[in-house]
């Protein structure tokens, strides 16, 4: 009984070695932050460990938390770079951006509702509940339930901005976060109608989830539409820098608006940008 | 002699009813559980493999496994209870063993305690965040996220412990002085085996709410999904994770049903673990 007890410091004596070994161990020589939107993070996350295996010296440690948190960051030195996925306003200019992607919003709806297309009147009359029946514009006899996305995301901004609307005066049922949280809120619910990422909108399509994107103004809502620029809703992924990017960073921007990365770009369903 | 009987039979139907009536919440309570755990398994079991448990994530957590991350939610939960058990059950002690129930310095204690408990875990991430990683200047860390969740425990733990300590009766305390044990003695040898299931089922629940722990530690310890080299690196715990993959990843359900079972699992283990330990030192402890 005795010995049980001894084991059980030792055991908690090599635990408390083992713990200050850890936080002794240096890390890599060089690291990064990268804050911002969560609609890049996971994809930068991967570039950024590509550029690890290329550059073993440097260590990218990606942070998500929106796009205006990527601003304040860098605008604070806390990280050395931000990701953010709208283009940058005109009280921004202090900050310098580089595209790495297009994304384009699409209005989703469920595959079971026969509407294809809508106007930008008709939906701006759907968020600030004018229109409240689908039978407005051609759908079944049910009340449309408005999916919006939360305060400070950038697609709200874009969405709106699109829509001459304030949000205030959008009137929304259910307010989401992320792209994947829009979806899974249209496939369970059969009147609703919500905007997310046109990318993983048409991925989760094919795969057989039943929702669809509406056609804007007569405009296929589809990757190759936004790659052409015919498509209105759409948006760039851009990092951010405070100064102008110098050594590691400026290679790690580089990297991540190279050729050989637009495999992996659209693997997350977002659009490359030709940079030449 | 018959009104007799038929009195019988209406409380003996009134006592089945009753009967029925708490099989069936019983019922819908395991039921709940088994759902859950079905459709979890149901969903993850065929993306499970030993692989995906040893290999780190790639491709945003899509392909590869999920090692680094729970290497990051051990050592985020290792910290956090290394600083908050002995914390909290020191002032479990104080406030039974060496107060007066009914003293103002207790109540005091006890009111901020009952508060803590009562704020949302998002308030202690914006916390932790402002506090430990900017303040303190830890950053994005392991370190920071553990002590963050610490603080989220210190309520739990220690009003645990607190009614554990004093559902010990106080027989055992006025034996023990009458035998001649001091103080010491007999928290050691009497009153905290005793309390040990208590103590452990808050320990249950104090790791339960750690592992479960999303928005709090999205702000400390981070997104970062490489194997953490130190506490001080940024390290993504396994519900961050679950959380990332169904609702920004596109493509990302398959993984994060499965870490959802792994996530199940290990609460499963470790409360298994911890009764087991319980009963086992309280045995141990008050035969010696």
């Amino acid at each position: 009984m005795k010995n049980c007890a001894k084991y059980l410091l030792i055991n908690l004596f090599c635990l408390i070695i083992w713990a200050s070994w850890l936080t002794s161990v240096s890390a890599a020589s060089q690291r990064l932050i990268v804050t911002g939107s969560s609609t890049v993070a996971p994809l930068m996350s991967e570039i950024a460990r590509r550029f690890e295996l290329q550059h073993p010296e440097v260590r990218i440690d990606v942070q998500t938390g929106g796009s205006s948190r990527g601003i304040n960051d860098v605008r604070r030195g806390i990280a050395d770079i931000g990701m953010v996925s709208r283009a940058l306003k005109p009280n921004e200019d202090d900050l310098h951006a580089f595209s790495i992607a297009m994304d384009g919003i699409g209005i989703i709806v469920h595959a079971s509702n026969p509407v294809r297309s809508l106007n930008p009147k008709q939906i701006a009359d759907i968020y600030t509940g004018k229109i409240t029946h689908w039978k407005s514009v051609g759908g079944p006899n049910a009340r449309i339930t408005v999916v919006n996305k939360a305060e400070g995301r950038s697609t709200l901004e874009l969405f709106l901005d699109y829509l001459q609307l304030k949000n205030s005066a959008v009137k929304p049922h259910i307010i989401i976060g992320d792209n994947a949280q829009g979806i899974k809120t249209v496939t369970g619910n059969p009147h609703a109608i919500g905007y997310v990422s046109i990318g993983a909108a048409a991925y989760e399509a094919q795969r057989g989830t039943p929702i669809r994107l509406l056609a804007l103004n007569g405009v296929t809502a589809s990757v190759e539409n936004v790659h052409s620029g015919i498509f209105p809703l759409s948006r760039p992924l851009n990092l951010i820098t405070s100064r102008v990017p110098q050594g590691i960073i400026r290679a790690f921007i580089e990297f991540a608006r190279s050729p050989q990365l637009y495999p992996l770009i659209e693997a997350h369903y977002f659009v490359p940008i030709d940079t030449d | 002699m018959r009104d007799n009987q038929q009195l019988h039979t209406v409380h003996r139907i009134r006592d089945r009813l009753a009967q029925c009536l708490i099989y069936s919440a019983v019922f819908l309570v395991g039921a709940v559980f088994i759902w859950i755990l079905a459709d979890l398994a149901r969903g993850g079991i065929m993306h499970l493999s030993w692989e995906f448990i040893t290999e780190s994530p790639r491709d945003a957590g899509r392909a590869g496994g999920i090692a680094s991350i729970l290497i990051s939610t051990l050592l985020i939960l290792c910290v956090a209870l290394i600083a908050a058990v002995p914390l909290a059950w020191s002032t479990a002690i104080l406030l039974v063993e060496c107060m007066p129930a009914a003293s103002s310095f207790g109540k005091t204690v006890r009111f901020s305690l009952h508060v803590l408990a009562g704020v949302p875990s998002i308030v202690f991430g914006l916390f932790g965040n402002a506090f430990f990683s900017i303040y303190l200047g830890l950053g994005f860390s392991i370190l920071s996220g553990g002590l963050t969740l610490a603080c989220m425990l210190l309520p739990i733990l220690t009003s645990t412990a607190e009614a554990g300590l004093r559902a010990v009766p106080d027989t055992y305390r006025l034996s023990a002085s009458a035998l001649g044990m001091t103080r010491t003695a007999t928290l050691i040898h009497l009153i905290l085996p005793a309390a040990a299931p208590a103590l452990a089922a808050g320990l249950l629940l104090g790791i339960g709410r750690a592992l479960a722990e999303t928005a709090a530690l999205l702000f400390t310890s981070g997104y970062v999904e490489r194997m953490p080299g130190s506490l001080l690196d940024s390290g993504r715990a396994l519900a961050l994770h679950i959380f990332d993959l169904s609702m920004n990843v596109p493509g990302g359900d398959m993984p994060a049903y499965a870490s959802a079972l792994v996530l199940v699992t290990l609460l499963l283990c470790i409360n298994i673990l911890a009764m087991k330990l319980a009963y086992g030192l309280q045995r141990w402890r008050i035969m010696t």
